[in-house]
This record gives structure tokens, sequence and C-alpha cells, in this order.
């Protein structure tokens, strides 16, 4: 933004004796303007002085003056009547002249009365005001897709989403700067200070839940309606605004760079053009720090009122009980008392069931912790940690030792009595335990589920891969294997099958696979 | 689902556990030096907080932005055991000078947000020169600044001060050591837990050595339990048994019933007392040991506690349990004298045993090092050369049956 060059003169009315009178009388003019009134005779002039609250006479020399001066800042117009009847000639004199406002004396009178509504105001972080504006940024998006909507209602959405975003822009202004002020204070009533301080902190906090959320619903709004096209957007908000026709120049072109200033405006808020960080951010930042800062002071605050000036004090008189206390023990108590930053002291060993001695009973009757034999023997300790807790596991350790040895050897059992040492048919395994064929089937399902090679056949280890089995269709005879187990009976085709296990005892045959095909690898 | 919820019952309650016996061990946690306990204690910050007001009646402050717990400790010191110890190998506690410093730096402090060790160096001098009680400080004695350096670092450690630019530890090798701190004057004032200032009990320095006791008594004097010259209520009445009575049942490694008054007794025998202790300490992850003697709390993580014992960390500890075995199956006191002669044979049994011991008069060091161990945790007491088992000693004697003898785990 250029830097602002206000005309000269401008505000003169707002300084000096008689600075009163001339806001008093624009604030008429003002008033006036809102009734459709453009132009006071000297007489309305005082009569609408005298209804805003200004009794004081004012002759019409004065009056005549200050309307003069007001003219000459180019504040007023005085323009001639000459519709109505004169009676006189003093009467015309007096009641001839018109005075209206300039476009000057109503920036100035504007001015002014921002300036005392910016005093007057306290800045607010709304989340409300967020929220309106992700909503019209949605009413956009959906106004934009469609052609039916008449672009008044553009115009106005659009209208009220800059609205809302001066307002926001506004808002932020003055809480911040109010916060600054907030922080840099130092109350002489610290109590009222402690307040405002305090609710302060639970404000900002409000305001910062979900703040990230809503930034980011807004940006992503933004990026919609810049897909419709912002063009698009300013071209039909411009039909809508029905512009009145004024005498220099086009006025669509400057409305139409202001609406593409405030779109940037927006996007700087929640979506940079640049990437860069938006400054709904820093907002979040600055809300943050405020937080902690504000929360420091209030911690300042509470210790100062409590000890403050005394705890150096204190500091000075232990230094002299100190210097001065009767024995070494006396020391380390006074240490402990004042400062209370010592450890507490606790035992560790416990009885593993502390429950089983009855609360009546001595020390001397109770049975004795368990201390580390070897404590005593060799004066180190194996570390006992949880010692209450431990359960006494060696029972449940040797159950499970037998039971996996147990498991093993069932194992190692299974897989001998499948060992068949060579090439041999399926079904003259026979007789088997459903374990044992339950370990057979596993594996010929691993045998089946793999490819044949090109002469047929199937080849498959266990998991571990200790235990592999070869598989060969059965021949031409399409003989059934019948295996049986105390469970019932298995049938099926008939294979050439060839088990080896690790160790697998060649030596030892299992019933009858002589004659089986003699199977190489 | 439910089972879930289960586990983070079990894993609150473990932290809440936990996090109460931390700050037992450490009344003042910093998230820079402990930052996994701090992290504990701020997110069970409620609970815990509530256990402390409770039973203790003492109160947890969490700084989460500044970054400590304080836990203030408030209560009469009995034990002069635990005093505050040098950040250098040996831990050697703090002497008469460097308490005296310790103040006196803090006192310093408190006016300065930023100083250098020099700058503090020579406020003390003038602190010390300007108050008759006080002893001068000398920067040029090298004792004198090691002394002054102890209680620096001492404040370091809890965080009141922090360095910023050097080392404290190199003002003890110059006087013109270039040390930069910046003060956390809120944490410097929290080092105080007395409820009463010691600067509004003052008494005339000469008579500071005659009461002694008395002042340490009206430093923690706490208004809420009503004043010793009127009769308390029965509300504040009750409310000062149940903390006086957890105190030291929280912070002592062991309670005997006549370490009671006669009315914090009845308290703890009472049905509620009773109850009340058993829940503090389930709640705390402690255990329960209670005997016709006296009650004690007991850590089995060995958290909340400063030193363990019995262990291995020391000759002297190991001797320590040799020696109570000697005292708990003599049937009388203990002179010294005959634990001399025990502890001579220990050092012929254990021939590596620190050199320390091994001199002319090692036997009487050893004794004497052990005997400060049990009479920290509360086995022996010692008048005028005799040792004197107290009950709960006989909880650590020798196995009395075979069947009890440790079984090797591995």
């Amino acid at each position: 933004m250029e830097a602002m060059r206000v005309p000269p003169e401008m505000f003169r009315f707002t300084t000096g004796e008689r600075a009163e009178l001339y806001v008093a009388i624009l604030h008429a003019f003002g008033e006036a303007n809102e009734r459709l009134e453009t132009a006071l005779g000297l007489d309305d002039v005082r009569g609408r002085l005298r209804s805003l609250g200004r009794l004081d006479p004012l002759d019409d020399k004065d009056l005549t003056a200050a309307l003069g001066s007001l003219r000459d800042w180019r504040l007023l117009d005085i323009t001639q009547n000459h519709a109505e009847d004169y009676r006189t000639a003093d009467e015309y004199e007096r009641r001839n002249l018109q005075y209206s406002l300039t476009k000057r004396g109503e920036a100035a009178l504007a001015g002014v009365v921002h300036a005392m509504g910016v005093l007057a105001s306290t800045g607010a972080l709304q989340t409300a005001v967020l929220d309106a504006i992700a909503d019209r940024l949605g009413e956009l998006v959906a106004q934009l897709g469609d052609p039916g909507v008449p672009d008044r209602r553009i115009f106005s959405t659009l209208v009220e989403l800059e609205g809302h975003l001066e307002a926001l822009r506004g808002n932020t202004k003055q809480f911040n700067g109010e916060l600054q002020r907030l922080l840099r204070a130092e109350g002489p009533d610290q109590e009222t200070f402690r307040e405002v301080k305090s609710a302060t902190v639970a404000y900002l906090q409000e305001f910062t839940t979900n703040l990230e959320q809503r930034a980011h619903a807004i940006a992503n709004r933004v990026g919609l309606v810049e897909d419709r096209g912002v063009v698009l957007l300013r071209h039909r908000a411009l039909v809508g605004a029905e512009l009145p026709p004024t005498s220099g120049g086009d006025p669509a072109v400057a409305w139409l760079e202001l609406r593409r200033a405030r779109w940037e405006g927006l996007r700087a808020w929640f979506l940079p053009v640049d990437g860069g960080t938006p400054r709904v951010q820093q907002l979040f930042v600055v809300a943050r720090r405020a937080i902690i800062a504000l929360l420091q002071v209030l911690d300042r605050i509470t210790e100062s009122r409590r000890r403050s000036t005394s705890a150096a004090a204190d500091f000075r008189e232990l230094a002299r009980w100190f210097a001065v206390a009767p024995t070494e023990e006396d020391l380390h108590l006074l240490w402990s008392t004042a400062f209370g930053l010592g450890s507490a002291r606790h035992a560790h060993l416990a009885h593993p069931d502390p429950e089983l001695v009855v609360s009546s009973a001595r020390w001397v009757d109770a049975p004795p912790v368990q201390v580390s034999a070897l404590l005593r023997s060799a004066g180190r300790t194996e570390r006992f940690t949880r010692t209450g807790r431990v359960r006494d596991v060696a029972a449940v350790k040797a159950a499970r030792a037998e039971s996996a040895r147990a498991e093993r050897a069932a194992l190692k059992a299974a897989w001998d009595r499948l060992d068949t040492a060579g090439g041999t048919r399926l079904s003259r395994f026979g007789r088997l335990d459903h374990e044992v064929l339950e370990r057979l089937l596993d594996l010929l399902g691993r045998a089946l589920a793999a490819t044949p090679d090109r002469h047929g056949v199937h080849r498959a280890t266990t998991g571990d891969g200790r235990v592999e089995i070869l598989l060969r269709p059965p021949g031409a005879q399409h003989e059934q294997a019948v295996l049986r187990t105390p469970r019932g009976v298995f049938t099926g085709p008939d294979y050439d099958i060839e088990i080896r296990t690790p160790g697998g005892r060649a030596a030892r045959r299992p019933r009858g696979p002589a004659e089986g095909a003699a199977t190489t690898g | 689902m439910s089972n879930l919820a289960n586990q983070l019952v079990i894993a609150e309650r473990e932290e809440v556990a936990r996090a109460i016996r931390l700050l037992l061990a450490t009344p003042l946690i910093g998230a820079r030096t402990a930052p996994e306990a701090f992290d504990l204690v701020r997110r069970r910050r409620e609970p815990v907080e509530k256990w402390f007001d409770y039973y203790c009646g003492w109160s947890l402050v969490v700084e989460p932005r500044l970054g400590y717990a304080r836990l203030a400790k408030v209560r009469v010191a009995d034990d002069p055991t635990r005093p505050a110890r040098r950040h250098r190998t040996g831990r050697a506690p703090f002497d008469r000078r460097r308490y005296t410093l310790l103040c006196v730096v803090a006192a310093e402090l408190l006016g300065v947000p930023v100083t250098t060790v020099g700058l503090l160096a020579d406020r003390v001098v003038q602190a010390s020169a300007v108050d008759p009680v006080l002893p001068p400080f000398d920067t040029s004695s090298r004792a004198e600044r090691m002394a002054f350096v102890d209680a620096l670092r001492l404040l370091e450690s809890v965080g009141a001060v922090d360095v910023v630019d050097g080392a404290t530890e190199s003002f003890v090798d110059s006087a013109d050591a270039k040390v930069l701190y910046r003060v956390d004057a809120t944490l410097l004032m929290r080092l105080l837990v007395s409820p009463v200032g010691a600067s509004q009990v003052a008494v005339p320095a000469d008579e500071v050595p005659l009461r002694f006791t008395e002042l340490l008594t009206r430093l923690s004097r706490e208004r809420r339990y009503g004043d010793t010259d009127e009769p308390a209520s029965e509300v504040q009445r009750n409310l000062w048994l149940r903390h006086s009575v957890f105190r030291k049942l929280v912070d002592d490694p062991v309670v005997h019933r006549d370490d009671l008054t006669p009315a914090e007794l009845a308290y703890l025998s009472s049905p509620t007392g009773g109850q009340l202790l058993r829940r503090a300490a389930d709640q705390a992850g402690l255990l329960v040991e209670e005997r016709a003697e006296g009650v004690m709390l007991i850590d089995p993580d060995g958290v909340a506690t400063d030193n363990r014992f019995p262990d291995d960390s020391g000759n002297a500890k190991i001797a320590a349990l040799l020696l109570l075995d000697v005292i708990t199956s003599a049937p009388g006191p203990v002179a010294v004298e005959q634990l001399r002669t025990e502890a001579d044979a220990l050092l012929g049994r254990f021939p590596k045993w620190a050199k320390g011991y091994r001199g002319e008069d090692g036997a009487t060091r050893l004794v004497a090092d052990a005997v400060d161990v049990l009479k920290a945790f509360g086995l022996v007491r010692l008048d005028s050369g005799v040792v004197r088992a107290r009950p709960v000693a006989t909880r650590y004697a020798v196995s009395r049956t075979s069947t009890d003898d440790v079984e090797d785990e591995s």
C-alpha cells in the first residue's frame, strides 16, 4: 500500500479551542445526510446542534465564522438558495446561504467517527467471523457453479465475505495491540490485572481451539472458488453491483481493482500465493506466545504476592542459622526441614506374600525376608528386583520343559514311523496312529501343492526343511491305498512315496516297504 | 474393548504409582535432567497431586511450561542421614560452609535475572561482610571457591540457575572464570518448602544454637492444623493425625510404634487408619509390612529410596549386613568394641575390600560406616558405645530353616 497522504487541513477542525464546535457542526451535517437532507441553512444548523445536545447559546456571528472556517478547509460548500420567499432583506441575508458537506468533509467526519470508534472499542478474536468467512466462500462456490443464480446474489455474498474479512483484520489488529499493551502493563492493582490476564488466557485458549481446522477449511474453499474462476466471480459480481455512473471515467476499473486487492488479502490470510506462512498461522503463534507470556506473568504475580521479598530474607536468615547450628547433624536436619529436597528411604526386600504373617506378630517371630545368600557369603548379590511380586516359577518351568520334551519325542517317533528309508507305496503304511496320519497328511498336502517336475515327481519339505517327501503318481493300476487309524479309515490313490527324515535310519525299514519301486533323487 | 480399557486402567495405575514414588525419591523433578520422570508426573499429575494432598498434606506443583515438578515435602526432619550432597564423585555431604554459602548465594541470586559467576561472588563477598554472623567469603582461597562452586552446582542441578555460557567448575581454578547464569527466581523461591519463612521466626544469633529444635518446629508450623496455643478443632486434629502419620510412613524406612505419639498410634491402629494405610500403599505401589512393634512401607522396585539395604554397593553395606547378624543374634546390646573384632575377621575374610579399611584403624572405620548404614535404615540405635538392635532388625536375620535358602534362578 502506498503511503497515505491526507489532504492538508483536513483535520484542522479537530484541534484548537473551538474544535468541539467544529466537530459538533460536522456531526450535525452527518446526521442530516443520513436523513437525506443535504443542505442546511443557518437556523437548521443551530436546531440540529441543539438536538445533538449542544445547548449553550451561540450567536449568529460565531456560527457563521465557524461555518466559514469549515468552508475554508474545504469541508463545507456554500450555495445560495433562491427558491424561498424572503420577506425582508435581513431575512434574506440570514437564510439564503445553504451549507452542505463536501466529499472531503464526509471523509473527515468518517475519520473522526472511526477514530472514536477505535478508541472506544476493544478488539476481539471471534471464531464466528472465521466461520462466516468459510460459509460465504462455500456459498460462492455453490453460486458460481450454478448459472441460474442471479449476479446480484453473487455480488452481495462477495460483499459480505469482504466485510467479514475486514472485520477479522480489524479485530485482530486491535486485539493484538491490546494484547501487547496487556503484556507490558504492570498495573498497580495486581488483583485486577491478575483477573484480566487470566481471563485473557482463557479467552485465547478458547480461540485457538480448532483454529487450525477452521483456517484449513477456509483455505480449501478459497481453492475451490479459484477452481471455478475468480475472474468470472469478479465479473458477475460487477454486473450484480450495478455501479452508478460517475463523472470521472469508468468506475468498474477501480472497482475490479479493489476486489482483486481484497481477494489477495484473503489469500494472504489463509492461502498465500507464494506458499509462505498464512497470516492466520501467525495469529496462532501470537496467541500461543501470549498465553505463555501471560501465564508466566501470572505466575510471577502469584509468587511475588506469596513471599517476594521475604524469600531473600529467609535465605539470609537460614544462612545465619547454618553458620551457628550446634552440630553437623543439625545442619542436615535444617536442610531437610527448610528445603525438603531429600529422598524418601525404603526397604526393597519383602516377603513373597506379606499377607501371610499376621500384623500382631512381632518381627522376631515373623520369618525373615530372603536376603541373598550370596551377599552374605561372597559379598555380592544376584540383583533381585521386585522380590515381592515374583512367583515361584520353577515348577511351571519344569512342567513346561517336560511337556516340550514329550512333544519333541512324539514328533520324533512320528517321523521315525513315517521314514520310508527308500521308496514305498502309500498303502504299505497300513495301520497308523492318528497323530502320525496327521503328519503324513500334512506332508502329502505339501507335496501335492508343489508343481511336479518333468518326471511327474512332487517334491516338498516341511516348514523347517528337515523332512523331505517325494511323491510319484500311482501306476496304471489305479489302486486305492487304505490306511487305518484308531479313529477311522483313510483312502486315496496309491502313490509311490519316499520320506526322508534327518538322521533317517535307512537300516530299519518300516513294515515291508521292500518291493516298492526304488526311486532315486 | 473392555480388555483395552482394562489395560489402560492398569497402565494408569502403574504410572500413577510410579510417579508417586519418583516424587518421593526426588521432590524436584526437572524436565531437562529427568525428561521421562517429568513426563510421567506431568501426565499423571491429577491423581498424584490428590494422593499427596490427601495422605500427606503435601502440595505438588507441576509447571509443564517451565519444566519442573515440585513436591513440597513439609515435615520436621529427624533423620540427619539425608543431607545435601556435593555433585562430585564420592557425593560427600554438604558441610557447614557449603550450606551457608548455598543460602547466601540463593539470596543474592533472587535479585538478578542474569549474572556471572564473578559478579555473584562479589555480591556474596559483600553480603557476608555486612553480616556479623556469617564468616567472610574469601575468593582467593581455593577451598572457599570449591565450596562456592559446590553450592552453585546444587542450584544448577535443581534448575534454579541455568548456565548459559561456560562451566561453573572453572571457578575453582580461577576466580576470573567467565560463566554466565540465568536465574529462575520462581524456582529459587520454591526451594524453600517450610510453611513459615525463616525470617519470620528470626531470633538473635546467639540464641539459635540453644533453641535449634524449637526453630525447626516453628519453621514447619502449618496454620491449617490450628495453632498450638488454641485448641484445634476435631477436623484439624484428624487432618493433622493423618498427615503426620503418613509423612513418616512414606518418607522413612520404618516407623516403630514408639516413634509415634499416643494419638498418632491410636490413629494408625484404628480401622480407618489401617484401611487408609493399605489404600495409600496400594495406590503408590508400596507393600505394607505391619508387625506388633511397627509398620513399614516397602518399595519392591527400590524407586522411592536414595539408598538400598541389603545391597552389595560398597563394603560398608556388606559389612553392615554381616554385623547385623552378630547384633541380632546376640542376647542383648552389643558393644562397638565387640563389633570391631568382627570387622577384623571380615577384613580377613574379604581381602579385596577397599584400601580405606586396610590401615591401622580400618576396622574401626568399617564399623562406624556399617553402623551408619544400619542407623539410616532404622535398624539399630547407637548410644554411648553400645549398639542396640531395633525390632525391625530381625527381618534381615539369617534364615532359621534350611528351606528358606535362596534358590538359584538361572
